[in-house]
């Protein structure tokens, strides 16, 4: 089972929707997480949500528990909360991307996605990670191509993964591939 | 007897009665056997009731409008105290009547009122600007990708609100259109928004995020070239199609929600606006107040994310919005539901109308841009008032 963690998101349906065509998927709020059904999850995922990391303290609760125990996936929100539970700082940009298509670069040869490859993603965010950015076993794998800001990371030591964009967007083109190849791995 | 006479007989004869827009012309319902007014507590009873659905008639629904606030609550976010004209916060009536009418509705009324006051607004620009620069900073911060702000003009007067409608489908014959004129109020609205219509198992939804004046010079190619050429437009309506595939991802079968349209132009008498198509199958057992928790109030009114973007306008608005952003449709006894977005609409209660308007505060939207654009929406129904 695949356990999504939701942050009010108006984004969050279609992440279960998507992650549904892989296995079966709960989803509850974050003000009402189900401590048996994170037990029995086998992938935890942190939606998108408005706002700040900060703003959810009972998610980074989460994220240190399960920590190298469970797979993590973060989408958007998701992505920032599991680095900014990792020391990173999370900032205003200031060009800020809502409803935006960008072309992202796959850019680490270690990524399990094919390096140097580009695809166009939908975009919501007006946060971003702050760089440099150097956290042991958590390596940035994709880069917006205009902007150059960090669009994904891989641990594949703890198994925990993140996109800034958004995979379930329509504006993301093969965006099932990319979840079924990080829940394959 | 002619069908026009019917429209001029049945408003002459003081019944309470609903005009609301078909794919062919409008229809009338009136000879009301019941009417419920809603509040946060009987909703539940009432859309939760189970009605015998023996031999179906077309007079077999209730029709009426969920307020604002109402569908607030259905979704447990909160509207403080706010200042309030004590109008009902939603009606449904069932009809026992229906005349189908044509498009070309033809009233000529025997008084002609004279409106001698002027509307005025409830927030000046400048005051428009110090929200506006709030909501902005909102957006930086994360807390809201899009938020849409309300403005009110509102003139003391007596109306004929036949009168107002049908002059205002001649000038634009809107696909949502409805009028209620009830014994101590009327609702008028152009509303080209379908938030929500279900057959069968089989929901959509029509969002519209995007509108330009037909001109000799802007045809329709012209709409789509301007529409897609805009990139402020089209990161409003991408954002709008997500959040609007989101809501029916919650009541629709896994793999079953489709962007049937994508953002094509759509031509109205007077306008072309930017819509998109959206279908869905309906999970097995869900209720009629699933999907309208799921879907209102209709996201491309309010902002996204809607829970966060709701509590931040909330929080901004002194003033109840009443009708406005609520829902007018029917529920038909079989299940099947059409509804639509109350927007461009005049609600006129003890003698007050009222016309509340809203336009969108993206990253790299204009003040100013933004206030005219609310005024230039007002606009068209204000100068009814002449």
């Amino acid at each position: 089972m695949i356990y999504v963690i939701d942050h009010n998101d108006s984004f969050t349906h279609n992440v279960v929707h998507q992650f549904s065509l892989f296995d079966k998927v709960e989803c509850d709020n974050y003000n009402n997480v189900n401590r048996l059904k994170l037990r029995q999850a086998k992938v935890i995922i942190f939606s998108p949500g408005p706002g700040n990391p900060k703003n959810y303290p009972s998610t980074s609760k989460i994220y240190h528990r399960y920590k190298g125990k469970k797979k993590i996936i973060g989408v958007c929100l998701g992505f920032q909360q599991i680095l900014f539970c990792e020391g990173a700082e999370i900032v205003e940009q200031n060009k800020i991307y809502h409803g935006y298509q960008s072309p992202v670069k796959v850019i680490n040869k270690n990524s399990i996605f094919k390096k140097n490859k580009i695809f166009k993603v939908g975009r919501y965010h007006s946060l971003k990670l702050k760089e440099p950015f150097k956290i042991n076993n958590f390596d940035i794998t994709m880069r917006c191509l205009e902007s150059k800001v960090a669009m994904a990371f891989e641990n594949k030591k703890d198994n925990i993964y993140g996109f800034q964009f958004h995979p379930e967007s329509f504006l993301t083109n093969n965006g099932n591939l990319l979840i079924k190849k990080i829940l394959s791995t | 007897m002619s069908k026009t006479n019917q429209l001029e007989n049945i408003n002459r004869s003081r019944k309470s009665y609903i005009i609301y827009k078909s794919s062919k012309g409008f229809d009338l319902y009136t000879d009301f056997s019941k009417k419920i007014v809603l509040n946060n507590r009987n909703i539940f009873r009432f859309l939760n009731q189970k009605i015998p659905t023996k031999k179906f008639k077309e007079t077999d629904l209730f029709i009426g409008f969920f307020g604002y606030e109402l569908l607030n609550s259905l979704i447990g976010v909160k509207v403080p105290q706010q200042r309030d004209i004590k109008f009902p916060k939603g009606i449904f009536y069932k009809p026992e009547k229906k005349i189908s009418l044509n498009n070309k509705l033809i009233y000529n009324p025997k008084i002609k009122i004279n409106f001698k006051k002027k509307f005025k607004i409830n927030i000046d620009s400048q005051h428009y600007k110090k929200i506006f620069d709030k909501f902005k900073k909102k957006i930086k911060s994360g807390e809201t990708y899009q938020i849409k702000i309300c403005t009110k003009y509102k003139m003391k007067s007596k109306i004929d609100p036949l009168d107002l409608f049908c002059r205002l489908s001649h000038t634009n014959l809107a696909p949502e259109a409805f009028m209620i004129k009830d014994e101590n109020y009327s609702i008028i609205s152009c509303s080209p928004e379908n938030l929500i219509t279900k057959i069968g198992p089989m929901v959509t939804t029509k969002p519209i995020a995007g509108t330009v004046k037909k001109s000799k010079k802007m045809t329709k190619n012209k709409a789509l070239k301007y529409f897609r050429n805009n990139l402020k437009e089209t990161k409003e309506h991408n954002m709008i199609l997500d959040m609007e595939r989101s809501d029916m991802s919650r009541i629709c079968k896994v793999g079953s929600v489709r962007l049937v349209k994508e953002k094509v132009v759509e031509e109205y008498k007077d306008l072309f606006h930017y819509v998109s198509l959206i279908k869905g199958e309906l999970k097995k057992k869900v209720k009629n107040i699933d999907i309208i928790r799921a879907m209102m109030p209709g996201g491309s009114v309010i902002g996204c994310p809607k829970i966060s973007t709701l509590n931040l306008l909330n929080k901004q608005e002194k003033e109840n919005r009443n009708i406005y952003t609520g829902s007018f449709g029917y529920i038909k006894f079989n299940g099947d539901l059409k509804f639509n977005i109350i927007i461009r609409s005049i609600l006129s209660f003890k003698n007050i109308s009222e016309i509340s308007v809203a336009s969108g505060v993206v990253v790299d939207s204009n003040s100013r841009h933004e206030f005219n654009e609310n005024y230039i929406k007002a606009k068209a129904l204000i100068d009814l008032f002449k």
